[in-house]
């Protein structure tokens, strides 16, 4: 009996030593590095600056941003999902919005940045449409790219999309004979939602929020592309540690990177257990 | 079993198709420029047993070189075409904050990461030798070298320096400003940028600087700049990003602080679409030197060393000058008559730069740095 | 709501059968109502995501002569070199990850669920690391020691596909994950063994035709990720895509809008070839997470 409970484990052991060396072994860098100061001795003080008025700052802008893409990205995601896959339109139209919302979630960094600036920057295309042809001037309204709200819509481009291609099997799921069932014992459509569709689709869209909560929490390719390393949000701050800025330090860095560890994990773990509630229903 | 041998050879297929079709867009035009590999006037001769030893390590590893800065572009492919070595051109983007960082994290790599070379912002010299980041080194043209612009020792040595200057996109900008009073004019609100981030890239250090000395500053004292820059934030006419060349022709920063090189260096590649103008400010014109060195930890300390002998020869030099830059040699060659005329003609007239001492530069940048975000403030809200 | 079909008043779920087929046929009118919403919703999205595209078209169309950033563009080595050399590594990349997921998942499932937990969190660890960090780490590990990965080029271009590797996790897994539980993977093995079947043969021969669509999720989500992903090729000094599209997007003003399109353009083209391949099936390509 012993040796086949050893033997049962052998089909994951690739996947554990690959883990091990090159995701553990990094990870433990980082975990160890965070404990140290610029001469290397142990200390806790990076951990007692992570704790300082400026740090809390930036953690909070970053949980701003990404809370606020990760719901708007929810409920438009869903909506459009939902279009393309109940909504009566063509079915070719839902493969060509899977495909593209494949590309377009990882349209990030450098490009994404550049075509919104082309978009709505101070003589982007949009921007000087809006202010010809409508009369609307949003940077006399005091808007600019170059703000919380600027990136917020830019991460909206990769938001929406994530939430489309992980809410579009939820709502595969949803059985078209649970529809015309609740229609037939005379539910109307709000009582359908509210009574059948949501309580079901709950889970599901909570679950991935979060998700986009936490893939807007760890960008920083597109953040950095856009201000240049001027917006204090958490994973500037570390790269900027980390990079050799004049006030570098090394190991303030991987406290940061540590906090963010802890806020991410946390946010994966409601993600899994939603995740369960989920696959209860729509198996 | 005949479902995935079908599958298989459709992805088999899928991917032959698609890799010939990168392929196909890749193969056209391979000849790229090489830029006529300066033949020109001056042709440097690589010493001989120092190509040897060169030879035999086979790579030279640069690290934040663009092409378009002081002409790298040409001195990197004449060097490659008189050595034969190959060029490992790392992260072209970096900052001298992270060509320092290239050599810690790679202390004990051998491998394509590590960088041989650096050229970085003076400041950043003395302190990457006291960190035993580089390694001595004294090139043949050595005593040409201005004793201000080297370390006794041969940990590093000017190369190449450069005047602040308004890179201004004509198209969107219809009066130009002369001065770096004139910035603050309510009528270029949201226009103008810096070319790097004020806390790691020399350049913008440089800007803020600058602009501190030509508004009650002067090469001691540092802090008016960050005062011009707090106004200039508050009036809504700065914009915290870093700028590129694209920003600039794009209209999105059409007013950019960068070295005159850097933005003649633009003009030229625009040719014209848009069209840009070089202005050199009236005052508060200064100038900023950068150095070479050789890493302690370099892979290839030969070829490194054969790298050091071109650009600090004749040739090495004029390459330079063709990008604008003025090279540390710059006196020396005039003198002797090795200069490229042609080149020279070029330069823009900085009458009254003035170049900050090692002792100046390290202390405006601790105020800078370190009073930045404090001070001015401006970060994207 | 009745259905048009003269519908019958139901009582209690006994009739559920008979209700699914009166209720067939839903109201036109109704129908067209609540599809121009949808329309409506739809064309917004195609506009938010059409637009920022087209504003870097019209960009890119600035160069002097016409189209020049386009034949710049192509016409530089470095861009077809550094895209095939990504395309490359994320086919390697997808390969290697696919070896490793789905002999993994397909063992959790069937012979230790109580592992599933602790495979599920790590697979999800890439998420909560910062790339940047990661690199450095794995910098630091590999290059000296027992394993001096980054001394040479292919060992530093093995470390990338490792990495990348590692990155895909969370998307291999669920997308193998997903498919397996689509399938009855008990039986089938079962039935494979009394047929005589070793390990290998059954996850070549049974599991792997079965989850072909599920791993072309997997497959192209990764493909997109090693294609643009620029951090961790910038600090391994690999000539990948991403650090060329930064470097262009530095220094040049017209074709890094080009670029940028027609990475997009082949990108999407690939993916719906890969799409194309997984026509036919039920699943939805999108079913990946």
């Amino acid at each position: 009996m012993g040796r086949r409970a050893i033997l049962s484990w052998v089909g994951v052991v690739p996947f554990f030593v690959f883990s091990f060396l090159f995701l553990i072994v990094p990870t433990l860098y980082l975990v160890v590095g965070s404990f140290l100061d610029k001469a290397g001795a142990p200390t806790l003080q990076n951990y007692r600056d992570l704790l300082g008025e400026q740090t809390i700052r930036t953690y909070m802008n970053g949980l701003e941003i990404s809370a606020v893409t990760a719901i708007a990205g929810c409920v438009f995601g869903f909506l459009l999902a939902y279009a393309v896959i109940l909504g009566g339109l063509p079915r070719p139209l839902r493969t060509a919005l899977m495909t593209f919302s494949g590309v377009a979630s990882n349209f990030a960094g450098v490009p994404l940045a550049f075509a919104f600036v082309f978009t709505i920057g101070r003589v982007g295309l949009a921007t000087v449409i809006l202010r010809d042809v409508f009369g609307i001037d949003i940077y006399g309204a005091g808007f600019t790219i170059y703000s919380k709200i600027g990136l917020e819509v830019v991460y909206f481009y990769f938001q929406l999309p994530l939430m489309v291609l992980i809410i579009a099997p939820a709502i595969d799921g949803l059985k078209q004979e649970w529809r015309e069932a609740a229609e037939n014992m005379g539910a109307t459509p709000a009582q359908y939602w509210r009574m059948v569709a949501l309580p079901i689709l709950a889970p599901p869209l909570l679950g991935s929020a979060i998700l986009l909560f936490a893939n807007a929490f760890g960008a920083q390719a597109t953040a950095f592309a856009l201000t240049g390393g001027s917006l204090d949000i958490p994973t500037i701050a570390i790269s900027r540690q980390i990079r050799g800025d004049v006030l570098f330090n090394e190991g303030l860095g991987y406290a940061l990177a540590m906090g963010m560890v802890v806020i991410m994990a946390v946010s994966i773990g409601l993600y899994t257990v939603l995740q369960r509630r989920t696959e209860r229903w729509l198996r | 079993m005949s479902t995935m041998q079908r599958t298989a050879t459709r992805r088999a297929g899928l991917l032959t198709v698609t890799a010939l079709l990168f392929a196909a867009c890749s193969s056209s035009g391979g000849g790229a420029a090489t830029a006529g590999a300066s033949a020109a006037a001056g042709a440097w001769t690589p010493p001989a047993d120092l190509l040897t030893a060169a030879k035999g390590e086979g790579t030279l590893s640069t690290i934040a070189l663009p092409h378009s800065w002081c002409n790298y572009g040409e001195a990197l492919s004449s060097f490659a075409a008189a050595t034969g070595l190959k060029l490992n051109e790392l992260n072209p983007d970096g900052g001298s904050g992270d060509e320092i960082n290239a050599i810690k994290t790679n202390k004990d790599n051998k491998g394509p990461q590590a960088p041989d070379v650096i050229d970085v912002g003076l400041s950043f010299g003395p302190q990457a030798k006291t960190d035993g980041l580089i390694q001595n080194y004294k090139v043949s043209t050595w005593d040409t070298i201005p004793d201000t612009a080297k370390d006794p020792d041969g940990a590093w040595y000017g190369d190449y320096y450069g005047v602040l200057a308004f890179e201004v996109n004509t198209k969107v900008v219809k009066n130009v400003p002369a001065d770096w009073s004139d910035l603050l004019k309510p009528e270029y609100k949201g226009q103008v940028a810096l070319a790097g981030d004020p806390t790691v890239s020399n350049q913008a250090i440089s800007g803020v600087w600058a602009a501190g000395i030509a508004t009650g500053g002067s090469l001691d004292d540092a802090a008016p700049g960050l005062k011009f820059f707090k106004d200039l934030n508050a009036a809504g006419n700065f914009v915290p990003i870093i700028s590129k060349t694209a920003n600039v022709a794009s209209g999105e920063t059409p007013i950019r602080i960068a070295w005159t090189y850097n933005a003649l260096a633009d003009k030229d590649s625009l040719k014209g679409n848009p069209p840009i103008e070089v202005v050199v400010p009236k005052t508060g014109r200064f100038g900023g030197m950068y150095v070479q060195a050789i890493s302690a930890y370099a892979p290839h300390p030969n070829a490194a060393k054969l790298w050091m002998e071109y650009l600090y020869s004749d040739a090495g030099q004029n390459a330079w000058l063709k990008g604008y830059c003025n090279p540390i040699r710059y006196d020396a060659m005039v003198k002797a008559g090795t200069v490229d005329k042609a080149a020279q003609a070029k330069l823009p007239d900085t009458a009254g730069t003035q170049l900050p001492t090692l002792d100046q530069i390290t202390k405006a940048s601790d105020v800078i740095t370190k009073g930045w975000a404090s001070q001015v403030g401006a970060t994207v809200k | 709501m009745s259905s048009v079909g003269g519908g019958t008043p139901i009582t209690g779920d006994a009739t559920m059968r008979q209700a699914l087929s009166q209720s067939a046929t839903v109201p036109r009118r109704r129908r067209s109502l609540g599809t121009i919403v949808w329309w409506v919703i739809f064309l917004a999205g195609v506009a938010y995501f059409v637009i920022p595209l087209w504003s870097t078209f019209m960009f890119s169309l600035q160069a002097e002569p016409f189209g020049a950033a386009y034949t710049n563009t192509l016409d530089d080595p470095q861009f077809g070199s550094t895209l095939l050399y990504s395309f490359v590594v994320g086919v390697i990349t997808v390969i290697v990850s696919i070896a490793i997921m789905v002999p993994t998942a397909f063992w959790v499932r069937l012979r230790v669920p109580r592992l599933r937990r602790i495979v599920e969190f790590v697979t999800l660890l890439p998420f909560v690391i910062p790339p940047v960090l990661l690199v450095f780490g794995l910098i630091r590990s590999y290059s000296s020691g027992p394993l001096p990965l980054t001394n040479t080029d292919i060992g530093s271009s093995a470390l990338l596909v490792a990495a990348y590797t590692v990155l895909s996790f969370p998307y291999m897994y669920r997308a193998v994950d997903v498919g397996l539980r689509s399938i009855d993977v008990q039986s089938l093995t079962e039935a494979s063994q009394s047929l005589g079947a070793g390990w290998f043969r059954i996850l070549w021969s049974v599991i792997l035709p079965n989850l072909r669509v599920s791993l072309l999720a997997g497959a192209f989500l990764t493909l997109a990720i090693v294609i643009g992903e620029y951090t961790i090729a910038t600090f391994l000094a690999r000539p990948a895509f991403g650090p060329y599209l930064a470097l262009i997007g530095g220094n040049k003003a017209y074709e890094p809008a080009a670029v940028s399109l027609i990475s997009f353009a082949l990108t999407w083209a690939a993916m719906g070839v890969i799409q194309y391949i997984g026509r036919g099936t039920r699943i939805s390509v999108a079913g990946a997470r």
